[in-house]
Parts: C-alpha cells; sequence; structure tokens
C-alpha cells in the first residue's frame, strides 16, 4: 500500500516520535516527584487504574504507528477517554460495591499486553 | 501537520509520565500512612461506636430514670418507715402525748382528821394506785402518769417503805394521777355509785377527779433494758 520511500519517512517520523515520548515521559516523572503536590489516598485506585488505560493508549499508538495508520486525533481522544472512562469506572465500581476497577485492569492488561506483542513482532520482523 | 503530532506525543507522555509518578508516590506513601482499606475499616467502625455510644447514652438516661424513680420509692418507704415507727412510739409511750381526759390527785387525810388508829393505815398505798390505773386502763385510757411518771408496759407500782417507787423514782403523796382518753368516761368510771372514789373516800383518801380539755402526759424517760426477751422466729 505505502510506497518503500513513504514507508521509510514514515518510520523516521516514528522513531523520533517514539525518542519525543520518551522524553516527555521522563520530564513528566520528574515534574511529579518534584511538585510537592500528594493526592489524596481515596483517589489511588482511581489514579492507578487511568495510568493504566493511559499506557495501553500509548502502547496502542505505537502499535499504530508500526502498522503506519497512527492517527493523531484518534490517539489522543483514545488516550483521555480510555483515562477518563476507566477512572470512572472504577468510580461507579466503588459506589455500586463492585470491584468494577477489575474489569478494567483486566481488560486494559490484556490489550496492553496484545499491543506489546505486536510491537515485538513488527521489531523482530524489521 | 507532523509538529502537532510530536506535540500531541509530547504532551500524551508527559501527561502519562506525571500520572505514573503521582501513583508512585501515592503507592509508596501507603507504607508510611494508613491504608485506605484500613482507613475505612476504622470509619466504619467509629460509626458502629458512635451508634453503639448513642444506644448507651440513651440507656443511662433510662436507667437513671429508673433510679430515681427507685429513690422516690425508697424515700417514700423511708417516710412510712418513719410514721409505722412514730406510731410504735407512741404506743409504747416514749412520745409525750397530750389530749383530754382526766387527772386525779389523791392525798392523805391531814393527820388531825383520821379517825384515829395507826396513822399508816390511811395512808395511801400502792394498792389504791394500782386499783385507780387499773381502773383507767379498764375504761380506755390511752396514756396514763402519776406524777408525771408515765406507765408503760415494764412500769412497776410498788410499796418502798414511805414512798412509792414508780420506774424506779420514789414519789410520795399527793398522787397526781393523768389520764388521756374519753373524759366523761373516764369520770364516770370513777365517780359511779360504789367505785373507786367511793371505796378510796371510805379508806380515808381525800380524792379529787376533774375532767380536762388538755392534758399533758410527758414520755418515759428510763432507759429500756432486754436482756432476755427476744423477738421469736415467726413461721
Amino acid at each position: 500500500m505505502t510506497t518503500p520511500g513513504q514507508h521509510k519517512e514514515g518510520e523516521q517520523f516514528m522513531w523520533l516520535g517514539l525518542w519525543l515520548a520518551v522524553f516527555g515521559l521522563g520530564v513528566g516523572i520528574m515534574i511529579g516527584l518534584n511538585i510537592p503536590l500528594v493526592l489524596p489516598q481515596a483517589y489511588a485506585k482511581y489514579m492507578s487504574v487511568a495510568a493504566l488505560a493511559a499506557l495501553d493508549s500509548v502502547f496502542g499508538g505505537i502499535r499504530a504507528a508500526m502498522e503506519n495508520h497512527f492517527n493523531n486525533d484518534i490517539f489522543v481522544t483514545g488516550f483521555f477517554s480510555n483515562a477518563l472512562l476507566a477512572a470512572g469506572l472504577a468510580f461507579i465500581g466503588e459506589r455500586l460495591g463492585i470491584d468494577l476497577y477489575l474489569a478494567a485492569v483486566v481488560a486494559f492488561g490484556v490489550r496492553l499486553f496484545q499491543n506489546l506483542a505486536i510491537i515485538r513482532r513488527h521489531l523482530l520482523k524489521k | 501537520m507532523n509538529k502537532s503530532i510530536y506535540i500531541s506525543i509530547i504532551l500524551v507522555a508527559v501527561i502519562l509520565g506525571l500520572m505514573m509518578a503521582f501513583q508512585f508516590r501515592t503507592t509508596s506513601g501507603v507504607d508510611r500512612g494508613v491504608p485506605y482499606g484500613r482507613e475505612q475499616e476504622l470509619a466504619v467502625e467509629k460509626r458502629q461506636l458512635e451508634k453503639d455510644m448513642n444506644q448507651l447514652r440513651e440507656e443511662v438516661d433510662d436507667l437513671s430514670a429508673k433510679l430515681e424513680k427507685a429513690g422516690k420509692g425508697h424515700s417514700e418507704a423511708s417516710e412510712a418507715f418513719k410514721s409505722e415507727l412514730s406510731k410504735v412510739k407512741l404506743y409504747a409511750g416514749l412520745t409525750p402525748v397530750e389530749g383530754p381526759g382526766v387527772e386525779i390527785i389523791l392525798d392523805n387525810l391531814p393527820e388531825t382528821s383520821r379517825p384515829g388508829g395507826s396513822t399508816s393505815f390511811y395512808t395511801i398505798k400502792d394498792d389504791d394506785l394500782l386499783k385507780v390505773i387499773n381502773e383507767l386502763r379498764g375504761a380506755g385510757a390511752e396514756a396514763i402518769a402519776v406524777n408525771d411518771q408515765r406507765i408503760i408496759a415494764t412500769t412497776e407500782i410498788r410499796q418502798a417503805g414511805n414512798h412509792i417507787n414508780v420506774n424506779l423514782t420514789k414519789i410520795s403523796a399527793p398522787y397526781k394521777i393523768t389520764a388521756i382518753g374519753n373524759a366523761v368516761t373516764l369520770q364516770s368510771s370513777l365517780e359511779i355509785k360504789g367505785g373507786l372514789v367511793e371505796f378510796l373516800s371510805d379508806l380515808g383518801i381525800m380524792v379529787k377527779v376533774q375532767a380536762k380539755d388538755k392534758i399533758l402526759i410527758p414520755a418515759f424517760t428510763g432507759g429500756l433494758r432486754f436482756d432476755y426477751a427476744r423477738p421469736a422466729q415467726r413461721g
């Protein structure tokens, strides 16, 4: 579907994006560790699920980039909506007395490993 | 176009990093603080204890009300005991009493007007006093005293030489016997034709009976000792 030149160009973009992502992650972690703000422990559960969802979205994005159908809008909206949905699910589960966040953990966890497996295959195929 | 992709990638990565860093910090803070589950457990326990406390408070109120009631009952009972005691004391002659009754004065005739013979023959004897008191009792006297010596259950009246002992106290003529009761009945029982007054007058004793509206009879003042008598077990 894609010409070799385009592919090569896309790969270049992809690697740049990956490095940028790693750089951004490092900056975010540095900021997060250094600002004197502590979340209440009651929110830790929601935060953890949201982080997992966000992680899944990021790996999904990397996988999409590997498969050359990366779409910025889908990536960004997916990132936020997944995180918010996961946190909301955990919150509702808490109110209903069901450990609904487990569903989010399982679903995102499975997808995370799937994405990782696909990324691994793409990297090994090269 | 590409720039916006990189910017969004960086933004997303920064947010993800922030979230992870926060998560690290909160979860590592767990060890230092109280775990969330434990906190909730304690909150539930606290709520339970507060409920218990409220219940116990209500119980305290209830019990103190009951105690108050019981105290009232107790004071009522002690009131009843007191009135019973004063009644018993009244019956036993341990309280001064007053009321209508008769006053009887017995005196020896002057020695000159005695009808001769031995002077001791015409003096008042314990027998005479006992007769009067017996008559008064028979007529329904409720309290009797001889020269202000209250006659009670253990009172003796006996001749001791020239005196008469009443309640171990020496008394001598003139004898004043006071009795509380129906004054008319008492007086008429003494002054009846062929009665005690006539009999005593025949013995050469001056007798004067006088009904009075108000007579004061003092309480028994001696000591009461019961060394042998014990209340018998009933039932």
